[in-house]
């Protein structure tokens, strides 16, 4: 049940009426049942490995929480979680990375032909729910959380349906107690949920579904794309990544709000970031707080020397290339991420002496707009690795990006490749509210409060404006697949 | 408690509101093809205004005109022909039409009989991809007009096996959102119920010529159509929906360049017609229409040969069919105002159609009066095809063996034709522009004039004296309507 899809609109209203009406206590059991309802209807072998999943969480949870109360040393529940983390990793490697270490290591021989299929099965949303039970199990053992003795709200954090597919990777110490003690959900939540839903629904159908039109057909024969044209795509995959994700995380976070949830915010305009650090402060939050609490930081963080500080940035951004694909496209993209975030820190004196040589006013609006120029174009150029099949594609896309063609702007080629005319106005029309909407988020003026403010009419015509503009410019329908979300696969 | 009844009461005002917003972008973004084409049969049928439906496929929206019917005859007919439609779909098409109307006679065209295909997006059982995307996209046609219900589902469930093409008949809006960037006026229109509707009751004409029809060879014994396909299934389905609801049903095989198997299945018709003991007629088998002049292409007929069939299937329905004629009945006063517009579009047509053999084929359609000189050694006296035609206007050999120059005069007004050629001269021709006289004076210069004007000579003019062709058109007062002048590129004639 992909949530672009029928049955997905009809499912939802369902869920939110009933769970409207099951009184407060009960609430974590009915979003369990339709949680487990929407996963089995997606696949039912992966909703068997999501139920074993949840039942070694919950057991581990409740070992570790014994372990500690009978161990003064903590060496029995270090042991434990080091099983666990094991056991599940193990699990994420079987459904997840089996292909990926046959292919390399077939590779190396020069047998990458003879790879066949070993993963056990394709997971869906495995790696996210697979890092919320590790990040809980290191919360139990670090005493940060006291292990859930209610298997059903374990099962439900792991499970909760809106993210189970793509995050965010919420903490346990934040959904929990909202379970225990759930909002009531009032007609301003439904209002301000349904509003979230709606922008999300815009930034995934209006706009990444337009984008991928015309970044998958020069993809897909990047030989006969050169120059701008590819610049465009590059461009195009670097908003279309952004918007889809965001687009999703928006729906989930106005789902979980009408279901009486509060789910934490993944994305803060990110393209206006000023360095790759901040990037990822600002990108996919809930998977880089995640990396930074239970990676960075017990790998020393900053602690350990800058060599050490360095390395562990580089393992933190390996892992996280990884985590995202079973591919060494993505370990590049990963390790570029780190590269860029250890040259900044080596080169800082340089920085630094440029700007006071050249008398540079750090806080003025030219200095900025640079810095988030540079940090846009590397971000761009990483996700280039991101998007190819292969390295060789990639390096290929990025070369064609370099030939000088500035009159392919003018003389129709980009219409060329999926988009006609009409359809690429309406892209950019699309990113222009994008942009323009992060530029006001970003300076605190939240769009959605601002409209919640207005008399009735004006909201209900630009609502209606709002779903209307989804239902006839959005990409759906046969012909598209608009169901699947980029980061799904992940 | 009143906070929660006035949310209950935002709630629903917004609500409506969106319904109405989302209705309203339905009925836009709508392809509006089977609308144009049905509006008027949603309209007549209310009033009950339909006394013969035309069923079958493309050849019938080419070959029947209702609007000739209603003229010649004063019989109200709809053509519900669909492109592409096999019986199957026209079964349907009839079933969805009897909800609305009925009819006093209906007449099925078996063009297609011998197809034996049972789903019409089944890629299996089409020769390719085009073919399956194009009886999909053709049953549009055919449905989309029709309001969603159980007849219409049933429809779809027996037409289309894939259930996600299913959905795209029952619910539009899934393929027709994506039409937002070929919105126009009439789209717009749709909603005030003011947008641009088929005012030829369901038919469309065409215009060109056919000039090289092939030719095959007559069905034998053992091309014969013996077995039962789809096709004969569901035209019997169709002969026993009409005797069931006691409707009056004739079998046709409308004219064109039928092969092997069009003459076999047209065969086989005839043996189901048989076997009902209802009427057939089979013209393929009749003198009815010039393959040279009367297709537009291998398979449709154009305006001229849709005049011709109608003319015919009018004077059958006139005297089989016991049909009322309404000519002159204020309540159909709407039937003669499409009359009068399509005529109008014809003579359009006519004065701003380049093509000579398109104009040459209109001349004959229409009662105007028309004077064609061919200059001395023009290449026209090469073209078989263009002899053809005019041939056909003179009904005499006479352009056939000389190589000009040429004249005809076809005054219908007076009902003259006179023809001349080489240095032949015609005098004192009674015509509607006068009498007229013609004199070939040598290549470049030639004579006709009037005796009540001898100063206008029509035929001469200096800054045309190289166009080797000349087309006056006159009507019935002697006005000249228009007077073009052509110039010979191969078979191409430049206006």
């Amino acid at each position: 049940m992909p949530l672009v899809s029928t049955e997905f609109f009809i499912f939802l209203p369902i869920v939110v009426v009933i769970n409207f009406l099951v009184p407060r206590k009960f609430k974590y059991v009915w979003l369990f049942v339709t949680s487990l309802f929407f996963y089995a209807s997606i696949d039912v072998k992966s909703a068997a490995v999501l139920v074993i999943s949840i039942a070694f969480s919950y057991g581990f949870g409740l070992l570790l929480e014994k372990s500690k109360l009978n161990s003064a040393t903590g060496k029995a529940s270090k042991g434990i979680l080091a099983f666990a983390i094991v056991i599940h990793i193990a699990i994420l490697i079987a459904c997840k990375y089996l292909n990926f270490i046959e292919k390399t290591i077939l590779s190396l021989s020069g047998r990458g032909e003879e790879a066949v299929n070993l993963n056990l099965l394709a997971t869906l949303g495995v790696s996210f729910y697979m890092l919320k039970i590790i990040g809980y199990l290191i919360d139990v053992y670090r005493d940060d959380l006291i292990a859930e003795k209610n298997p059903l709200k374990v099962g439900l954090y792991v499970s909760f349906f809106p993210q189970i597919t793509q995050g965010p990777i919420e903490r346990a110490k934040n959904m929990l107690p909202q379970f225990n003690f759930p909002l009531t959900v009032d007609y301003d939540m439904l209002r301000d949920g349904i509003l979230e839903i709606i922008w999300g629904y815009f930034l995934k159908l209006v706009v990444a579904d337009r984008l991928a039109i015309y970044v998958n057909n020069v993809y897909t024969t990047p030989e006969m794309a050169v120059g701008f044209t590819t610049l465009v795509a590059t461009v195009f995959y670097t908003f279309e990544i952004y918007t889809d994700f965001a687009g999703y995380s928006h729906i989930v976070i106005g789902i979980s709000r009408i279901l009486g949830i509060d789910v934490m915010e993944n994305f803060k305009c990110p393209y206006l970031a000023s360095s790759i650090a901040g990037f990822w402060r600002r990108w996919h939050i809930s998977l880089s707080t995640w990396l930074r609490d239970y990676l960075y930081i017990p790998l020393g963080g900053n602690r350990k020397g800058t060599a050490r500080k360095y390395l562990n940035i580089m393992i933190v951004f390996f892992v996280s290339g990884l985590w995202h694909g079973a591919g060494w496209t993505f370990v590049v993209w990963g390790i570029l991420h780190g590269l860029f975030q250890v040259i900044g820190y080596v080169l800082k004196p340089v920085r630094d002496w440029c700007v006071n040589v050249f008398k540079v006013e750090r806080n003025a609006f030219s200095h900025r707009v640079l810095k988030v120029a540079v940090t846009f174009l590397l971000v761009n150029f990483a996700w280039v690795f991101f998007r190819a099949t292969s390295i060789s594609e990639a390096l290929l896309i990025i070369k064609n990006s370099f030939v000088f063609t500035p009159w392919m702007l003018a003389d129709g080629s980009l219409f060329k490749h999926g988009l006609d005319n009409a359809d690429f106005f309406v892209a950019i029309v699309g990113l222009i509210i994008v942009v323009v909407t992060d530029l006001v988020n970003y300076n605190g003026f939240v769009i959605r409060e601002r409209i919640l403010k207005q008399g009735i009419w004006i909201r209900y015509i630009i609502v209606i404006a709002a779903i209307i503009s989804i239902l006839v410019f959005g990409i759906w329908g046969p012909g598209y697949d608009s169901s699947a979300f980029i980061y799904q696969v992940f | 408690m009143k906070k929660t009844l006035m949310n209950i009461i935002k709630s629903a005002v917004f609500l409506c509101l969106f319904g109405l917003a989302i209705a309203a972008t339905v009925v836009i973004v709508k392809r509006k093809e089977s609308d144009y084409k049905y509006t008027d049969f949603f309209n007549e049928a209310k009033k009950d205004h339909i006394d013969v439906l035309f069923m079958g496929s493309s050849h019938v929206i080419n070959a029947i005109n209702p609007v000739f019917l209603f003229e010649e005859y004063g019989i109200t007919s709809y053509n519900m022909g669909g492109h592409g439609a096999m019986l199957q779909a026209t079964y349907w098409e009839l079933q969805q039409a009897l909800e609305y109307c009925t009819p006093k006679w209906v007449v099925v065209d078996t063009y297609m009989l011998e197809k034996n295909i049972k789903y019409l997006d089944n890629r299996e059982e089409f020769d390719d991809e085009d073919e399956v995307n194009t009886s999909v996209e053709q049953l549009h046609l055919n449905m989309d007009a029709w309001p969603l219900n159980n007849l219409k589902r049933a429809a779809i469930d027996d037409l289309i096996q894939d259930d996600g093409v299913k959905k795209e008949f029952l619910y539009e809006f899934i393929i027709y959102h994506n039409r937002w960037k070929y919105l126009n006026e009439s789209d717009f229109k749709t909603i005030t119920g003011t947008a641009d509707r088929n005012r030829l009751f369901g038919a469309e004409m065409r215009y060109e010529v056919e000039l090289e029809p092939e030719k095959y060879p007559e069905v034998s014994e053992s091309d014969l159509l013996t077995e039962d396909t789809v096709g004969t299934e569901y035209l019997e389905k169709i002969i026993e929906l009409c005797q069931e609801r006691g409707i009056p049903v004739v079998l046709t095989y409308y004219p064109f360049v039928a092969d092997t198997k069009d003459q076999a299945a047209a065969i086989r018709a005839g043996q189901i017609a048989d076997s009902f003991d209802v009427p057939y007629i089979n013209m393929l088998d009749l003198d009815i229409i010039d393959i040279y002049s009367d297709l537009n292409d291998h398979g449709h007929l154009n305006v001229v040969g849709a005049k011709k069939v109608s003319d015919y299937m009018g004077q059958w329905l006139s005297e089989t069919g016991d049909l009322v004629d309404h000519r002159g009945d204020e309540s159909f006063s709407y039937w003669q105002e499409c009359v009068d517009n399509f005529n109008e579009e014809l003579d359009d047509t006519l004065f701003s159609e380049d093509n000579l053999y398109i104009k040459l084929d209109l001349l004959g359609l229409e009662d105007y009066n028309f004077v064609l000189y061919v200059n001395g050694n023009s290449p026209v006296f090469l073209d078989d095809y263009l002899k053809r035609m005019i041939r056909k206007s003179s009904m005499s050999n006479k352009i056939a063996s000389t190589s000009g120059p040429y004249i005809i005069v076809n005054d219908n007004s007076t009902g003259y034709i006179y023809e001349a050629c080489g240095s032949e001269e015609l005098r004192a021709m009674n015509t509607a522009m006068g009498t007229l006289n013609y004199q070939p004076v040598e290549q470049y210069f030639r004579l006709l004039y009037s005796d009540e004007d001898p100063d206008t000579n029509y035929l001469y003019d200096e800054a045309h004296y190289l166009n080797d062709i000349q087309l006056i058109i006159y009507d019935e007062d002697g006005d000249v309507l228009e007077h073009d002048y052509y110039k010979s590129n191969g078979g191409n004639y430049v206006r």
